[in-house]
């Protein structure tokens, strides 16, 4: 194409026009972003016009938008586990075979031959999450978690140990452990309650947190396949405030909600058809 | 091509542009009424903690969640986003007086807004997301979790409760809960 006299003044036209939109909506954002909403928004932040201009344009620190008085409380933590890189390396690590050894001569005696408990009094193991077991375990020797039984045997051993029993009672295989997904029984409301949780109380399905990796808290145990006096002996605990050691009240919230009849029909549901 | 053609180009061209600078000076238009007119501006705090510590840090154990008035008289609501609650679930506060949310998460990331109010962030953990504002309608407001943070985001809600400045009388360590309703 042959460039003709017209042309060349069309495109200058257009360059400057386009040029001067540019500049415009610079300019209008500079004034507005810097200057316009800072010094309208400052006095929501408790500061003056100056000084929101000046951290607008990045000359003075944005935080703290306000300082804030030392916080007087201490510490009260309910549970002493945390999930750092390193106490997941300690369970990742993990033998479980000296575990197995452990297994059989501490837990067995009430737990059963592996891990399947054969009284009601004490829970099933095997199958069991292993991060739930170590955080129950540490909880027993911290004195987070307090019983009669558990805690002396939990304060003998040391954090591999622990590691070491949690990875044994987590090894076991789908088929010969007691615990793990169940047919569940036939009872369509309480069937919704564990899956679809319950809006209207702002409860969150059981299984958004003890399915087998859905991403919920790494200390949330199996529940499926325990023995449901168990389970409704902890709902109740964390209910009544004689367990607490759920780090941000997740179970004494949830199950101060429940209702006892809801407690025993999802200690039922979780026990499944074995 | 013929000048006509190119002609035509141009037109199409130019009322599609109109049509794009448009749709973005409305959305800007938007933002700034909101930021202006509703007090909404994104949180600009930026403060660290360790989230596999939260727990056991004094600011954010459990004993010190929920409202407190401090010792200068400024008003400080604590909340941890955790899955799948807030803790505490609902959080009393006078209408019409600076108050200070302070939120943080253990676990993944959350986020909240306090319908017909302006606090609205996102909580990360690793990070303390602090909000100030006015609250001037009285009454329990609905604080969903609006990001995405598990199987039971959906079920993931709390309350605040804005009490008429006149109500709003904290205990002798300047602590005030909801009283169950």
């Amino acid at each position: 194409m042959t460039e003709q006299p017209t042309g060349g003044r069309e495109r200058d036209r257009w360059g400057f026009a386009a040029a001067m939109v540019v500049a415009g909506v610079l300019l209008f954002s500079v004034v507005m972003g810097l200057i316009v909403l800072p010094v309208l928004q400052a006095p929501n932040a408790g500061i003056d016009p100056w000084t929101a201009i000046c951290r607008a344009v990045g000359l003075k620190a944005g935080s703290p938008a306000q300082p804030q008085p030392p916080v007087s409380a201490t510490a009260a933590p309910v549970s002493q586990v945390r999930w750092t890189p390193a106490t997941l390396k300690i369970l990742a690590a993990a033998d479980p075979r000296p575990g197995a050894a452990l297994a059989q001569a501490v837990c067995s005696a009430c737990h059963g031959e592996a891990g399947l408990s054969p009284s009601t009094d004490f829970p099933h193991l095997s199958g069991q999450s292993g991060a739930a077991i170590y955080k129950q375990l540490s909880d027993f020797r911290s004195g987070a978690r307090f019983n009669a039984q558990m805690t002396p045997v939990a304060k003998k051993l040391t954090d591999e140990q622990l590691a070491q029993i949690a990875a044994y009672y987590g090894s076991f295989s789908r088929r010969a452990a007691a615990l793990g997904p169940r047919y569940g029984i036939g009872d369509a409301a309480i069937s919704r309650l564990a899956n679809r949780g319950d809006p209207a109380r702002a409860l969150p399905p059981c299984e958004s947190c003890h399915a087998r990796g859905v991403g919920g808290p790494p200390e949330a145990p199996v529940l499926s396949g325990q023995q449901r006096e168990y389970l409704y002996r902890q709902l109740r605990a964390f209910a009544g405030g004689q367990r607490g050691n759920d780090v941000y009240r997740r179970m004494r919230d949830v199950s101060s909600h429940l209702s006892d009849d809801e407690m025993h029909r999802l200690a039922e549901f979780y026990q499944g058809l074995s | 091509m013929s000048e006509a053609d190119e002609r035509a180009i141009v037109r199409s061209e130019i009322r599609w542009a109109v049509v794009a600078i448009a749709a973005v000076s409305v959305i800007m238009l938007a933002v700034i009424f909101a930021a202006i007119a509703m007090h909404i501006n994104p949180p600009s705090n930026v403060e660290r903690i360790n989230p596999q510590d939260l727990h056991l840090s004094a600011e954010f154990t459990e004993a010190n969640l929920g409202t407190k008035v401090e010792a200068n008289g400024q008003i400080t609501a604590r909340i941890v986003a955790t899955q799948f609650a807030f803790v505490p679930r609902c959080v009393v506060l006078p209408a019409d007086r600076p108050v200070t949310l302070r939120f943080s998460s253990p676990d993944v990331i959350h986020g909240l807004l306090v319908s017909g109010t302006n606090v609205n962030t996102m909580v990360v953990p690793g990070y303390v997301s602090q909000v100030h504002t006015v609250l001037r309608k009285t009454g329990d407001l609905l604080m969903p979790c609006h990001e995405y943070c598990g199987l039971g985001h959906s079920e993931m809600s709390g309350t605040i409760r804005v009490v008429p400045s006149a109500q709003f009388r904290p205990g002798p360590d300047g602590r005030v809960a909801c009283a169950a309703k």
